[in-house]
């Protein structure tokens, strides 16, 4: 469905990216900012918007939204303000939010993501889209409303305000985006650089890292925008991409049967797989924001950039070049890699035990063994038995020989479960290679002994043939004869 | 008790000398609250707390202990000032029953001072107006004739004072709401330099034009009052960091070689009493006999000042008022059977008429289409009013004008033609556009009416401001006289 | 442009959430008029050059440190709500989608 609409339109998207700071206390009040308790336990008289409160900014959030401006390689203005936007709703206790509008903290800015998955080394710039970022302003959260019936017994809705005055970046991206996957690809890339660099825990599960995307169609090669609509509150990755996608649907079967798209706030139902209209935007939507004369503008100092610029930890983009040039990588596992600081940091650290020169293949240990592990564990690397220095230890027993590659995926198993020491794991286990051509002789003269086809055609000249018999070789020792021990006996009974 | 005070300075004397306790002053403030009843100056009088309040500071003054100058003396706040455990209601309807959890910070300021709030005076609904007709609780009466209103939208403040209820009250000032009152009623009152006094715990109306200051009899008591609640609040962002000055110090009686001008616009505006320009002339010319000398300034965009507050302060206000929802405090209209019930009903009938308006006009000057005509406009020709005024205190260090261009109006008189009564906001207002500190004093009566001459000064300047008014009242006796309803 | 239609006054009640009775709704749309034809007297005064004026401090504003040091007890934090169940603010059920920032 989706394939065949493509070939007609190209879908145009932008995405708006609340994430929560993380910080301790809210962002113009002194309450904690927490998750989980009871209704209003987290909240001061400010967050109530009781008469005559007034907001004192957090200054962690400024420096927070300087980072990421740097990240994003944005203009950080140093003069931005705090507006207020109007509007009623019950878990918006002020009856406006304070926001920012025509002055924003952050401006014009890039990330780059990986759209084509599988590429290897080459082109840096192959597989790379570099996505516009049109804004990232401060405001506060709102409440929550709830309106479960479980929870209020059908009796009204209730509203806590833990959530109100919590500190949010909201990121603006262009309509750079073409496609679901482009969207994914640029939220996950923007996650990864939040947490990255220490601005948010970006949880999607706690509701801190949040999405809405506008979404509209043109004919392919056409230039002109189509009319948009809004998907609210697209909570998980998996619901961005099929949401989109979704979306992308409807309003191609509208376009085909000759019917204008409405601008409006779409929902999207993962059970149908459908989007729905929540509401139809009109002209009414009048939010009225003007500067709040509670806060006066914030001016930040070319020096505190400066400071912030000196104190930030290596960017991701940063990070994957180097990675190129110094351990041999291809783009694609560099950006793999750089993608978690975490584990890039434990690639570092196992390159450092092991040595430059074993880049590629600790690379493909965390990215093909490691990683998948722990996705199959739901864990994530910090949470992971597997240390650094167990993996170094390991792909050293693999390149003294004294661990066959299956035995070493086995005690690979092990470590990632349960952990150890792997030197002391192999011998309790019985899976130290064997490389005494005595304790080995046995099973070549059986392999040689029990496929006289294969020797045949060894001694007519089939070197595939010596393959298959050291195959047999190892399967008679349970894996764990030493390759090249193995290999030499065959050569040397063959050839005799 | 047959002694009464008009001042702080004579209580705090008389309390030093051992003449009176506080539970005495406490008492004669209870029985004239009682006797002065018919004006409705206060609508809330905390009758139990004073007692406790007096006794501890007897007890401090017995051992040597007591906290400052005012420490046991009652002083009435205005009923937009929160106090924890206590109602506050700006005389509206949509925070009936509403108990603050938390303390401003002039009640704060107060309480470790020692002071007594003795209860919360009358005011314009959310100090919208000019009159304190705008008032669930009905208007406050002017002491000097029941008939006429005590201005606003302090005049519970004023009357307060006025009547003797206690010798000094707070209040606050959005457009002139200190001033006005305090020159209907015959008092002092000090509007201080925006961000002097902190405004956390003041229920909002325009954030970036509100301020509260005193009200008194004498300049040296608004002195000492607002000695104590000026300073750095790290709560109100607004707040300014400057140290606070010893204003009591700064009252030598001494203002020759003071500059004082004179906007011809002020004194030239249209539908001025001329019976209140001699006595704010006469007043000049007292500070003349002193030693001041008078000069003619300009502040050219003086008309413009009444258009230009009303844009911005409603617009503030249409935000600053969205919070009265019924939703989590205050009057949730009983009528409400859904949510958008429970909005437009609890705020219909929580609202009066002329909150609702203001906040229709503000809503107005802020939706799309309208903000760079009304609002944004408004704000350039605040940036221009605020030069007028650097402009002027090059050449002089304070500028003298009428307060109001009358003296107080009968009830009822303006409050069918809200226009009417805005444009008797005209000398008050331009002060808090530009955030600079004003006062007005007493200089002369009119039919048996006060008149008030004002005074404005330099940013933070509140100095001169009030060694200028307390050398003329050391010269005067207006301030002396005491108005008909007088139960002091 | 100074005279407000009833519609406009209509339009900008619902934007403030205020219900006005037809009597109610022609006196603010006299009112406000009224004040906008005074209002319209700032057009005399050329502004393009001016910078417009948000606050009377020449300040940036202050800053306060990331500690979470106070919270309100949440029985008092709902102790003025027309009704609550446990420490939740309880309103009427909101009915669909609406509006919402």
């Amino acid at each position: 469905m989706i394939e065949e609409v493509l070939e007609r339109y190209e879908p145009v998207i932008g995405l708006e990216v609340h994430t929560h700071l993380a910080t301790e206390s809210k962002l113009f009040s002194p309450a904690p900012v927490a998750y989980g308790n009871a209704p209003n336990h987290d909240v001061h008289v400010i967050d109530l918007g009781l008469p005559g409160v007034l907001p004192v900014l957090n200054e962690r959030v400024v420096e927070l939204a300087i980072r990421l401006g740097l990240a994003i390689h944005a203009t950080v203005n140093l003069r931005s303000v705090f507006a207020r936007k109007n509007y009623f709703y019950p878990d918006l206790p002020k009856g406006y939010q304070i926001s920012q509008f025509e002055d924003p903290v952050v401006s014009d800015g890039w990330i780059d993501i990986a759209v084509d998955e599988g590429k290897g080394a080459g082109d840096p710039s192959e597989g790379v889209r570099r996505i516009g970022i049109t804004r990232a302003h401060l405001e506060e959260d709102a409440g929550k409303s709830i309106h479960d019936d479980a929870v209020t017994r059908g009796k009204g809705t209730h509203v806590d305000l833990n959530r109100s005055g919590v500190p949010l970046l909201e990121i603006v991206s262009e309509p750079d985006l073409r496609s679901a996957a482009e969207a994914g690809a640029y939220l996950r890339a923007l996650r990864s650089l939040l947490r990255h660099i220490g601005v948010s825990e970006a949880d999607m599960e706690k509701g801190q890292f949040r999405c809405d995307a506008n979404v509209s169609l043109r004919p392919v090669g056409t230039d002109p925008f189509g009319t948009r609509t809004e998907l609210k509150n697209l909570n998980s990755f998996r619901f961005v991409e099929s949401a989109i996608e979704a979306e992308i649907v409807r309003q191609a079967e509208l376009l085909d049967e000759g019917e204008a798209i409405v601008q409006a706030t779409m929902a999207f139902d993962p059970e149908t797989h459908r989007t729905r209209v929540l509401r139809v935007k009109e002209n009414s939507d009048d939010y009225r924001y003007f500067p709040d004369p509670d806060l006066i503008p914030i001016e930040i100092a070319a020096e505190e950039v400066d400071r912030v610029r000196s104190n930030m930890p290596e960017l991701p983009d940063v990070k994957r070049h180097r990675f190129i040039e110094s351990y041999g990588l291809g783009e694609y596992d560099a950006r793999l890699l750089t993608e978690s600081r975490s584990v890039a940091d434990f690639f570092e650290r196992v390159v450092e035990l092991r040595g430059t020169s074993h880049g590629k293949e600790i690379a493909n240990w965390i990215l093909r063994d490691l990683l998948q592990a722990l996705k199959e564990r739901e864990l994530e690397i910090e949470e992971s038995a597997m240390t650094p220095e167990n993996l170094s230890a390991l792909l050293g027993l693999v390149a003294e020989g004294r661990l066959t590659a299956k035995s070493a995926r086995e005690l690979f198993a092990v470590l990632v479960e349960d952990g150890g020491e792997p030197e002391t794991l192999m011998s309790e286990r019985g899976l130290e290679a064997v490389s005494d051509p005595g304790a080995i002789e046995g099973a070549v003269q059986e392999a040689i002994d029990g496929n006289p086809k294969a020797v045949e055609s060894y001694r007519d000249g089939d070197a595939k043939s010596l393959n298959f018999l050291m195959g047999q070789v190892m399967k008679k020792t349970q894996g764990k004869a030493n390759p090249a021990t193995v290999r030499q006996l065959l050569a040397q009974k063959l050839d005799a | 008790m047959s002694a009464s005070y008009r001042t702080l300075v004579e209580q705090r004397d008389a309390l030093a000398a051992g003449e009176v306790s506080s539970r005495e002053l406490v008492d004669l403030s209870l029985a004239a609250v009682e006797a002065g009843s018919r004006y409705n100056a206060l609508v809330s009088t905390r009758t139990e707390e004073v007692l406790e309040s007096a006794a501890a500071a007897d007890q401090r003054r017995a051992s040597g202990e007591s906290l400052s100058a005012l420490d046991g003396i009652p002083i009435v706040i205005k009923d937009n000032m929160v106090e924890a455990g206590q109602g506050t209601t700006c005389a509206s309807r949509i925070l009936e029953g509403f108990v603050s959890p938390y303390d401003s910070t002039v009640v704060e300021r107060l309480r470790e001072s020692g002071a007594v709030v003795l209860g919360c005076s009358n005011m314009d609904e959310f100090a919208m107006g000019s009159s304190t007709e705008n008032s669930i609780y009905g208007p406050t009466r002017n002491p000097w004739d029941e008939e006429r209103s005590a201005g606003g939208s302090s005049g519970g403040s004023a009357a307060s004072v006025a009547l003797g209820l206690a010798t000094t009250s707070l209040g606050s000032d959005t457009g002139g709401s200190i001033r006005q009152p305090a020159s209907f009623c015959g008092v002092a009152g000090l509007k201080p330099t925006y961000g002097r006094v902190s405004r956390w715990g003041l229920v909002a109306f325009a954030s970036s034009l509100d301020q509260i200051g005193p009200l008194a009899h004498t300049a040296a008591d608004c002195a000492t009052v607002l000695g104590v609640i000026a300073g750095h609040d790290r709560r109100d962002s607004t707040s300014l960091p400057e140290a606070v000055p010893d204003f009591s110090a700064a009252l030598d009686g001494d203002v020759s070689g003071l500059r004082i001008g004179i906007p011809d616009e002020y004194f030239e505006a249209e539908g001025v009493d001329p019976d209140v320009l001699s006595a704010v002339h006469g007043g000049i010319s007292e500070l003349e006999k002193a030693g001041a000398t008078v000069r003619r300034v300009s502040l050219p965009h003086t008309s413009y000042a009444i258009a230009s507050y009303y844009l911005i302060a409603t617009a503030e206000a249409s935000s600053n008022l969205a919070r009265y929802d019924g939703a989590r405090y205050g009057r949730r209209s009983p009528n409400a059977k859904s949510l958008s019930e429970m909005y437009t009903l609890s705020r219909s009938e929580g609202f009066g008429s002329e909150v609702k308006r203001r906040i229709l006009l503000g809503t107005f000057v802020l939706s799309a289409g309208y903000y760079d005509a009304y609002y944004r406009k408004a704000q350039q020709v605040r940036t221009l009013l605020r030069r007028d005024f650097d402009r002027a205190f090059e050449e002089c260090d304070l500028i003298a004008t009428p307060t109001s261009p009358e003296v107080a109006f009968r009830l009822g008189e303006k409050s069918d033609d809200p226009l009417k009564m805005y444009l008797s906001d005209i000398y008050t207002v331009s002060a808090n556009l530009a955030g600079i500190p004003g006062i007005s004093v007493p200089c002369g009566f009119v039919r048996g009416l006060p008149v008030g001459l004002q005074l404005l000064g330099r940013a933070l300047d509140e100095s001169t401001l009030l060694r200028a008014a307390d050398a003329f009242q050391g010269r005067t006796d207006h301030h002396q006289q005491d108005p008909p309803g007088w139960v002091g | 442009m100074s005279d407000l239609t009833r519609d406009q006054v209509a339009h900008i009640a619902a934007l403030a959430r205020l219900k006005l009775s037809e009597g109610e709704q022609d006196a603010m749309a006299s009112d406000l008029g009224q004040i906008l034809e005074y209002v319209e007297k700032l057009r005399e005064l050329d502004t393009s050059d001016i910078e417009p004026m948000a606050h009377a401090i020449p300040l940036a504003t202050p800053l306060r440190p990331d500690r979470a040091s106070e919270t309100l007890d949440s029985e008092l934090a709902v102790s003025n709500a027309p009704l609550r169940e446990g420490t939740a603010f309880v309103v009427p059920k909101v009915i669909g989608e609406e509006e919402e920032g």
